[in-house]
């Protein structure tokens, strides 16, 4: 079951630009992105920073404007709801940001935090119940109730900030990079917990890395966002395994391993250049100003995402598997 | 012999131990990586081999020695941004924003008068194109603010190497980048150093990056080295637990998806928190009575601090 949808969804930001910010110009931060998740299912949003990843992110959760395109929660249009409905919609909808420390209140206690939402939204059962139930699914300590954020590490303080997530039962949980900022030993404490949660609260996630080997562990489906766009999507076998598009080739190829007798695979692709300016986006193929395989054609023409494989699209005009098919 | 010798080198903040007692060496020509996680002691133990550690830090321990001699504050002088030269992981405030990018690249050569002062310009912008800068004539004279991340570590890579330093400390120069970026960056600092014959001393908290760039290893837990040694050993054999579930941690392209991945328990310990004895005690499986006293670092080439390591030394 398709739990949110989006359909050519445009962020734009009106923006001054030059050196004394005399010109106008406008951010096409997400320019035309058409994504969906399943029940249960986790969707990796890549690309990167600057993107957009965190833009769409904001747009699904009513942080940023929509300046066109759908976005749809279980069947329901949020960009047509009333207020009051599109409130309700939102308990339904949660979000783990990458800094534990800046979204929790430093001078409120751990149980304070994740009561919160369950005050706000006036949560029928015993709160302090609640907390604690919320505490032991995450896995902090009931001694640890009257502590104050500053008093915890990093990784207990991404366990309060996803009890806080979790307390009044969302079906999606927007994770927008909630590893990046934690000590290396502890990232998979939490990716551990992210998974389990899944599977005990048929949780589905949108899943914001730039870590693509945390990515491939923990992903279904994967979606590689270049300037405002998705350039591949599909089952994260299939796009780590055989990407299509040379940005993704090239992320890919990109990792570092942990393998120095790896370290020099011949396969490297590495790219030139930086990421475009996303207010003078290039015409045609938005990657074509660093990729290795340009043709004339790719200044021409903007490549639609096709089919590639079962549920793998594609757009990129070269490298193509069913070219004349049609889009999908 | 050895370009950089440190030698049981500790430093504090007051009474507070932070860096306890740190052993390494890099030859000329070589990559060592230095690598730990936030608060292990990386970055002190880098800015105290060029003398910049900060307001009430000291060094109270130890020997610093470059080229077979002591390294002292007045020779540090004539050395730093000549022969040892620095770069930083946040490129853009360890630049100067109002000065043009090309006469930050050109600076040591004037301030060490190696170069007059038209052929210190051309030479930045030579080195601004050999970093991989597009356009470095227009580049060269825009102020870093102008410039993305990416092109920012170039200019400091560019400023850093142009004297042809003998040795290069480069503190997470990448962390801050995408992993293209970082490709690309890590290449550069391989090809560059690789070309001119320059020592590296790598600062880094991700095991990728050394897999990719070092020829040794130097793996820092709360302040102290629990083991070192080159980098197929210590990657293919490794003899400390922590750097054993490290490398564990590290999810692999080979692993079962979704599956739960390898973890160590607890968190990092601040330096107000470090056990006696072996520091990683409270979260290592192996602990027992033996561990509350300090493990020395032992074995030979490849080597590690702890009382019972994963394989014999
Ligand atoms: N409120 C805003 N006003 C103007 N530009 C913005 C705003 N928010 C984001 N942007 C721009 O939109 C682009 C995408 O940003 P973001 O979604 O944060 O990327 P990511 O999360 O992938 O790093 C960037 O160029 C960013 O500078
Ligand atoms: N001026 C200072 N006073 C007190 N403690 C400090 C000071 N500077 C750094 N520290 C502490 O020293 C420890 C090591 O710091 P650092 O070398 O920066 O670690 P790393 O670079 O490995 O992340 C950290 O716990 C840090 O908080
Ligand atoms: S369409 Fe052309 S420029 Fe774009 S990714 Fe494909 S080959 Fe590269
Ligand atoms: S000395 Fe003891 S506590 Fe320390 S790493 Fe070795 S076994 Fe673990
Ligand atoms: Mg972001
Ligand atoms: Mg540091």
């Amino acid at each position: 079951m398709t739990l949110l949808q989006i359909e050519d969804l445009k962020v734009h930001f009106p923006v001054r630009t030059g050196r004394f910010g005399g010109g106008k110009g406008t951010v096409r931060a997400v320019d035309g992105v058409s994504l969906s998740i399943d029940a249960r299912e986790t969707l990796a949003l890549v690309g990167e920073s600057g993107c957009g990843k965190s833009t769409l992110g904001n747009a699904v959760l009513g942080l940023a404007p929509v300046t066109a395109g759908t976005i749809q929660f279980d069947g329901q249009d949020l960009g047509t709801l009333s207020t009051a409905a599109r409130k309700r919609l939102w308990r339904d909808m949660q979000v783990v940001f990458q800094d534990p420390v800046s979204a929790l209140n430093p001078r409120r206690s751990i149980a304070s935090s994740i009561a919160e939402p369950l005050i706000i939204h006036g949560w029928s059962g015993s709160i302090p119940d609640r907390v604690t139930e919320l505490m032991e699914l995450v896995g902090l300590n009931a001694d640890q109730r009257t502590r104050r954020p500053q008093a915890l590490s990093g990784g207990q303080r991404q366990r309060v900030v996803i009890a806080r997530a979790l307390a009044l039962n969302p079906r999606l949980i927007i994770c927008d990079e909630p590893v990046s900022a934690l000590d290396v030993s502890i990232q998979s404490q939490i990716l551990n917990l992210l998974m389990r949660l899944q599977a005990e609260l048929d949780l589905s996630y949108l899943f914001i890395s730039h870590d693509l080997s945390v990515v491939r562990h923990i992903a279904d489906r994967v979606a590689v966002m270049y300037l405002g766009t998705v350039v591949e999507d599909g089952p994260a076998s299939a796009v780590f395994s055989d990407p299509v598009h040379p940005y993704t080739q090239a992320l890919m190829s990109a990792i570092p391993l942990p393998d120095p007798s790896r370290r020099d695979r011949g396969d490297r692709v590495l790219l030139q250049g930086d990421l475009p300016s996303p207010l003078d986006p290039p015409s045609g193929c938005p990657f074509r100003t660093r990729c290795p395989l340009a043709e004339p054609r790719c200044a021409e023409t903007r490549p639609a995402l096709t089919p590639q494989g079962p549920g793998h699209r594609a757009a990129c005009l070269v490298q193509d598997r069913n070219p004349g098919g049609p889009p999908a | 012999m050895s370009l950089l010798d440190l030698s049981d080198l500790a430093i504090q903040a007051g009474e507070l131990s932070l860096v306890d007692g740190v052993t390494l060496d890099v030859h000329p020509g070589e990559i060592v990586a230095l690598v730990g996680e936030s608060g292990s002691g990386k970055s002190l133990t880098a800015l105290s081999i060029v003398d910049l550690l900060g307001e009430g830090l000291r060094v109270t321990r130890g020997s610093r020695r470059f080229d077979g001699a002591d390294l002292t504050p007045k020779r540090l002088r004539k050395l730093r941004g000549q022969d040892i030269a620095m770069i930083f992981q946040e490129p853009v405030s360890s630049l100067n924003p109002l000065m043009p990018v090309g006469a930050q690249v050109a600076e040591s050569l004037i301030v060490h008068g190696t170069a007059s002062e038209s052929e210190a310009q051309s030479a930045a912008i030579d080195m601004l194109r050999r970093v991989g800068i597009p356009d470095p004539d227009r580049r060269a004279t825009q102020l870093p603010a102008e410039l993305s991340g990416g092109m920012c570590q170039r200019v400091m890579i560019a400023a850093a190497l142009i004297s042809r330093p003998r040795l290069l400390i480069a503190d997470e120069p990448t962390t801050a980048l995408d992993v293209t970026i970082q490709a690309q960056i890590l290449s550069l600092i391989r090809d560059l150093t690789r070309e001119q014959g320059t020592a590296v001393l790598l600062i880094t908290h991700d095991m990728g990056v050394v897999a990719e760039m070092a020829d040794r290893v130097c793996v820092m837990y709360g302040g102290r080295v629990v083991e070192q040694g080159a980098v197929h050993d210590l990657f293919a054999a490794p003899r400390h637990p922590y750097t054993d579930m490290l490398l564990r941690t590290m999810p692999r392209p080979d692993d079962p998806p979704k599956e739960p991945l390898f973890a160590i328990k607890g968190s990092v310990p601040g330096p107000r928190d470090w056990p006696s004895g072996c520091r990683f005690r409270s979260r290592c499986p192996r602990a027992d009575a033996a561990c509350t006293e300090r493990p020395p670092l032992q074995g030979d080439g490849h080597r590690a601090a702890c009382f019972h390591p994963m394989r014999p030394t």
